[in-house]
């Protein structure tokens, strides 16, 4: 097992290193080499995801305005690379980096005409995956067209709503005016229960006021304790209305504090919660008004009238609660939204009554002293009974009317019952939804808190998803202490731990791997806005469905047999898949993903050197990128020179960095950025370029700079951040994209672990480490996976050897790439050691 | 480049056998000739025939060959292959989780596998999406004769087409919906005047001091028949097929609302002569109870009373069972409360029909409270009667509501289908007239499964985002690319 193993493992660092020398002198090839290389093959060879897959090129030219027609007509380098992700003229093998499965589906398309999506592919990532390849979703059959609007108007609308929650929240800024803090403070009070103590009673004072007004209310119409005024007409009990009195000072007092205090005036006057306070209020003010200015003036009588129907519209404080409960609020949006339904519900009973009615009617007209006057009389009767109420003030008399009762009441009960659960239905789905949002408004509320109290320093949430802030809080919640001292920690970390690897397997290994990536990766997310979160978030999902082939030990094997294995797991893994995504649904966000890794880093060291300083240092490490452009280069120096150290000293860790990318998104664009970067987005690659000399950290950093002006660099920039370790290990590793699966996996678990995590994140740093210790076990069970798979792959690339991976290399990093490659030969000969070891 | 462990464990007995490379879109797979010829009408068994043929015959049956390597390559979808290959092992086929049923079919067609070896499991899948897919067609095909009518149609046809989508299809054009909402406006002013004209405050008595309706609600009554007749005539004259529109259900019904109208003018006028007085108020009495099927008008212009009528007729089994529960349970009862109260001096239950009545009040829930029981005995009775009740309406009541839900989201599912589907068409269409030209070197698949009018497709504004900015680099190679594609299609042209 082991020989064998380490000559897979030479054979392909061999031919690693023999490809990269050679990309290193040569040039791409120019479209000479390119055309005559299309024509010598009627075939071409498509790797997409790692899923080989091979195809006529005239099938290929069936659509040629897509993106795999395009491919056909692509002669020069430039042109091909930015058609596909990477190229193999010798292999006639083109890269594309996008998701396998939903590639299976398109291929079909060109191949019978007929485009079909997979059952379990998610309808959005699908119609990303369609974007992609330039294929227009109306081609769809008709068989999954319908599964798949249905789907992704679904889904539109739940990621709208998620935005408009995101911009209702980023409404509330209190920089207009004077007093803004006091303001927000005041608005926090009132509007947000939850957010401290003080607003927590507050609100139970105003339910228990709501609670006492509604029962003064109902008392008064009692004949004992009403008064009789001066016209003998019964008036309010005195003492009532002194405590109706305060009940309206304190919603008075209420509402205008809010209306004072909210940021938005107009949209707080329309708000249809405001609207019922108003109308609560209202009539109390109306009513005394009347009666002190029209006594004299107005007929009496008219208006006692008026005042009456005042008097009813107190009734509707009871509203008020609503601002108090989930489940009214729920029944209030669950109705407005099945109006449709509800509409046909009343046309039901309508028709029903009318019907019933009429023929109850002609059934009983001749009975003597019947009560069925009419059919607008009988009306009554109708409805009593279709609602299966029945008084009994009215009821048919002769057999006919009977007969034509007992089928009123069967009709009654199926018609009510009909259109009932579809109401229900949204009514749930609405309800599931909104606990959901209250859960994560809570820990968004935490994680402001904490934000305030000053523990984060630039987080910028706005532009995150409300359910990425769930994950990210725990990255908050640590990291209280100042931060002093950004040179010391990568020494600490890595010595501590490098013992630690040494003695313990693979498992340990794993653990290194990590404390590294955090520094780099924290920086971007950030900075993402919505939509290439929500673009994220699909390809996300996407890559969810990738095999987790490392549930097989097979570091023994050959690459060839490997192969098959990975055919097999992809096809076996299909029904897994869908568990898989489910708990990414809950993610939406890739920032939270990376916030998360990065505490999963700090969760790692913390069983090992619990209360050392270790800890706080890594959590200052990661901090630092969070501080913005300014700082960021200094310490990205020191970053490296830490990083460089600990690269001599312990050339493991440098070579293995690269997982880090491979466990994020960032690993799907990373031969993107790599290559293109110059030309799609010159402005990243010539400042990277600019950089480069310094050191392989630091124009990362600098790319991450460039993530301050435009959102779409910072996209790569997670993909760039991975680039430095310049080992052929890490180029290897990127090609396959696996490791989300396993990430995916351990979101899985972690949605289940945040809540305990929220929980923590205002206690001692000893309960902390509590938590941390719950979650070690699911992390390094992941990243034991993760190197598994690591070798695996790289095997894999061994033997098929894809792409001229280090031409692509080199030509971003060939600036620094002498250094590297002094260092490579010790670093591959650590790596291997180890991996030896670990076996 | 992998064998499958079928081949590996027929390796060792086999090796004598004809060994076939196959190459599905890119899976490479080594097959045995004794296996394959199994089945032997298949294309794969005409692959171990023709091995010693000329390669021309070869290339004809597959996409590409290399004699080399005598590999054979077709461009086919690798996933549905290996649940075909499972035939030749197994004898039956499944179709695996996320391929389309559809789709697998148009494989094993190319496969030259026969339909009847789908496993049982799997036909009732592929017979469900046939089903949707057919609604799909039907509803996509009234849609379109709907919008388009027929072209071939002349003259006096014409304007019949004309008439009928103006008087049957709402959605067609403004006026036709301007027709149906006053034709909805008609049929609930007609419902409301038969109600109001019950009311014994605005009825006036006649010479005979009978009381009949108010001279302006007959006067409305006329006007909205009148309409009515005139609605039915239309619809009645421009149908294509007369004896069909007259059996629809929708024009009984309508039939039914205007007809006892007439029935009782002719007796009024003619039937006094004939007939006695009493019996033609009579007959006149039971015609008005007909007018109330006007109310069933309502159901053309609501899609929601439509489904509700489809779930009705689709759960005529469970309605019948619900009935039967309920008659069961009111003989049951009723014999059972009467038994019991007959012991009461004054007791209401006086005989079993009498109290089927109050069994039947009582388990729905209704219990006017005009006959109940007095003794203890009767009241436990009616106690578990209720109880009985509610479960006997709640068994058989939610298959009928699962129905109606079925439709009710089958239905927007078939309408948001037929929509997309039409878009289609209208889109391929387009790039048809498009591809009509330039589209002459390219060749259709030896299968013939390939729709030639999806061409030139995929123009849309999502294709290829990337290449929007340096379309100059895209564009250069044409001349190249020109070359290259006759060339190509000289070489390749099967």
């Amino acid at each position: 097992m082991l020989p064998q193993l380490k000559v897979t493992m030479e054979k392909s660092l061999a031919e690693l290193h023999e490809a990269g020398s050679r990309s290193t002198s040569s040039l791409p090839p120019g479209p000479v080499d390119i055309i005559r290389g299309k024509s010598c093959y009627r075939r071409v060879r498509l790797n997409v995801g790692g899923l080989p897959h091979e195809v006529l090129w005239r099938t290929l030219d069936r659509l040629p305005r897509t993106r795999l027609g395009k491919l056909r007509d692509c002669n020069s380098h430039d042109s091909l690379m930015e058609v596909c992700d990477d190229y193999n003229m010798e292999e006639n093998e083109y890269f594309f980096d996008r998701h396998p499965g939903a590639f299976t589906s398109i291929l079909n398309f060109y191949r019978t005409g007929k485009l079909h999506m997979m059952e379990e592919m998610c309808a959005l990532s699908f119609s990303q995956e369609l974007d992609y390849w330039g294929i227009d979703e109306i081609y769809l059959e008709s068989c999954c067209q319908a599964r798949y609007h249905q789907k992704k108007e679904q889904m539109n609308e739940e990621l709208k709503r998620e935005a408009d929650n995101l911009k209702d929240r980023d409404g509330e800024e209190f920089d207009n005016t004077c007093c803004a803090e006091k303001r927000q403070k005041l608005w926090d009070l009132l509007e947000k229960p939850s957010s401290s103590v003080a607003a927590k009673i507050l609100a139970i004072i105003s339910i228990l006021f709501i609670v006492l007004s509604t029962i003064a209310l109902s008392l008064n119409t009692l004949p004992e304790l009403q008064d009789t005024d001066e016209f003998g007409q019964p008036t309010d009990n005195p003492k009532l209305a002194h405590v109706e009195a305060v009940c309206i000072a304190w919603f008075t007092m209420e509402y205008l504090l809010r209306f004072l205090s909210s940021p938005n005036k107009w949209k707080f006057f329309k708000g249809p919660l405001n609207v019922i306070d108003l109308l609560a209020i209202l009539p109390y003010y109306v009513t005394i008004f009347l009666t002190e200015s029209n006594k004299s003036v107005l007929q009496f009588q008219n208006v006692r009238r008026v005042v009456q129907i005042f008097r009813i519209m107190r009734i509707l404080r009871i509203l008020k609660l609503a601002r108090h409960s989930t489940g009214l609020q729920s029944l209030g949006f669950t109705l407005r939204r099945s109006y449709n339904e509800l509409g046909l519900l009343i046309l039901f009973l309508a028709m029903g009554i009318m019907i019933f009615s009429s023929l109850v009617f002609f059934a009983e007209k001749d009975e003597e002293d019947t009560k069925f006057k009419s059919i607008p009389a009988s009306f009554w009767w109708a409805t009593i009974t279709m609602t299966t109420v029945g008084y009994g003030d009215i009821y048919p008399k002769t057999l006919l009317g009977k007969i034509v009762g007992g089928l009123c009441c069967i009709a009654g009960v199926l018609v009510i019952a009909l259109p009932i659960p579809i109401i229900v239905n949204n009514f749930s789905e609405f309800y599931k939804e909104q606990k959901r949002q209250e859960k994560a408004l809570k820990r968004r509320e935490a994680l402001d808190r904490a934000k305030r109290n000053g523990s984060i320093v630039s987080m910028n949430l706005k532009e995150a998803f409300a359910r990425s802030a769930e994950l990210m809080d725990v990255v908050v919640e640590k990291s209280g202490g100042p931060n002093a001292n950004h040179l010391s920690p990568s020494h600490w970390k890595w010595n501590s731990k490098r013992a630690a690897s040494e003695t313990s397997s693979n498992r340990s290994f794993n653990m290194q791997e990590l404390g590294s990536p955090s520094k780099v990766r924290v920086t971007s997310p950030q900075r993402l806005n919505v939509q290439k979160l929500e673009e994220m978030y699909n390809q996300m999902a996407k890559t969810q469905s990738q095999p987790n082939l490392n549930a097989k030990d097979k570091s023994s094997r050959g690459g060839k047999q490997r192969d098959v294995i990975e055919l097999g797991a992809i096809q076996d893994h299909s029904p897994s898949v869908f568990g898989a995504r489910e708990g990414v649904g809950d993610m939406k966000s890739l920032s939270s993903i990376d916030s998360y890794i990065s505490c999963a880093t700090d969760f790692q060291e913390n069983p090992r050197l619990p209360l050392s300083p270790a800890l706080e240092s890594g959590h200052q490490e990661s901090n630092c990128f969070l501080y913005g452009p300014a700082t960021n280069l200094s310490q990205q120096a020191n970053a490296k020179s830490g990083q460089q150290t600990t690269g001599d000293r312990d050339p493991i860790l440098t070579p293995m960095s690269a997982t880090k990318s491979l466990c994020s998104e960032s690993a799907r664009r990373f031969f993107f950025s790599r290559n293109s970067s110059k030309t799609i987005y010159p402005k990243g690659g010539s400042r990277s370029d600019a950089e480069s000399g310094l050191s392989p950290l630091s124009d990362s950093s600098v790319v991450s700079d460039h993530s301050l002006l435009s959102t779409e660099i910072s996209v790569y920039t997670t993909a760039s951040s991975g680039t430095p370790p310049k080992s052929p290990e890490s180029t290897a590793l990127t090609v396959f994209t696996f490791h989300d699966s396993s990430i995916s996996k351990y979101i899985d678990a972690d949605t289940d672990d945040d809540e305990h995590h929220r929980d923590l994140s205002d206690s001692s740093p000893s309960g902390h480490l509590l938590a941390s210790a719950s979650s070690k076990c699911s992390i390094t069970k992941n990243y034991q996976r993760g190197t598994n798979h690591l070798e695996a792959a790289q095997k894999v690339l061994g033997q098929n050897c894809l792409f001229p991976l280090e031409g692509v290399r080199s030509k971003t990093h060939e600036n620094h790439i002498v250094h590297e490659i002094a260092r490579r030969p010790k670093v591959e000969r650590g790596f291997q050691k180890t991996v030896d070891k670990s076996l | 480049m992998w064998r499958t462990r079928y081949a590996d464990c027929n390796g060792s007995e086999a090796s004598e056998e004809t060994e076939i490379v196959v190459n599905i879109g890119g899976v490479k797979q080594v097959l045995y000739g004794d296996v394959l010829n199994r089945y032997p009408d298949t294309r794969l068994a005409e692959l171990v025939d023709c091995l010693l043929k000329p390669s021309e015959e070869i290339s004809l049956l597959c996409d590409d060959y290399d004699p080399d390597t005598g590999e054979f390559y077709f461009d086919r979808d690798p996933d549905a292959f290996k649940c075909i290959i499972e035939l030749y092992y197994y004898g039956e086929i499944h179709v695996k989780r996320g391929i389309c049923p559809i789709c697998f079919m148009k494989e094993m067609e190319f496969w030259k596998i026969d339909s009847d070896f789908l496993d049982e499991c799997c036909k009732c899948q592929l017979k469900e999406v046939e089903d949707e897919l057919a609604e799909i067609a039907e509803k996509v095909r009234t849609i379109l004769v709907d919008r388009e009518g027929d072209p071939s149609a002349e003259g006096c046809q014409r304007f019949q087409m004309w008439l009928w989508r103006l008087m049957e299809k709402p959605d067609s054009s403004l006026p036709a919906h301007v027709i149906a909402i006053v034709s909805f406006i008609f049929i609930l002013i007609s419902s409301v005047v038969m109600c109001v004209g019950t009311i014994p405050d605005l009825q006036v008595e006649d010479a005979e001091g009978n009381l009949v309706e108010h001279p302006t609600l007959e006067v409305i009554e006329t006007v909205c028949i009148g309409w009515f007749t005139v609605e039915y005539v239309l619809r009645l004259i421009s149908a294509p097929n007369k004896v069909k529109f007259i059996l629809a259900f929708m024009n009984i019904v309508d039939f039914m609302a205007i007809m006892p109208f007439y029935v009782v003018l002719i007796l009024t006028s003619f039937g006094a002569g004939v007939m006695e007085l009493a019996n033609v108020q009579q007959a006149v009495q039971a015609l008005r109870i007909m007018r109330i099927a006007r109310i069933f008008k309502l159901a053309r212009h609501s899609s929601g009373l439509q489904t509700l009528t489809s779930a009705l007729k689709s759960s005529f089994k469970e309605l019948g069972l619900l009935l039967m529960y309920m008659g069961v349970g009111v003989f049951l009862f009723s014999a059972l409360g009467y038994t019991m109260e007959q012991n009461h001096p004054d007791t209401l239950f006086t005989s079993i029909p009498q109290s089927f009545w109050w069994a039947v009040i009582t388990m729905t829930t209704v219990g006017y409270g005009d006959v109940y029981p007095k003794t203890t005995l009767g009241r436990c009775n009616a106690a578990i009667s209720f109880l009985c009740g509610v479960i006997a309406i709640a068994l058989p009541i939610h298959p009928i509501i699962n129905n109606f839900v079925l439709f009710y989201n089958k239905q927007q599912v078939l309408e948001t289908a037929a929509k997309h589907e039409i878009e289609l068409m209208a889109r391929r269409s387009d790039d048809g007239e498009l591809a009509a030209s330039p589209g002459a070197h390219r060749h259709v698949c030896g299968a013939g499964a390939w729709d030639v009018t999806v061409h030139s497709s995929c123009h849309s504004e999502t294709s290829v985002p990337l290449l929007k900015g340096p379309t100059g680099a895209a564009q250069t190679p044409s001349v190249d690319t020109s070359f290259e594609s006759t060339a190509e299609a000289t070489e390749y042209f099967i």
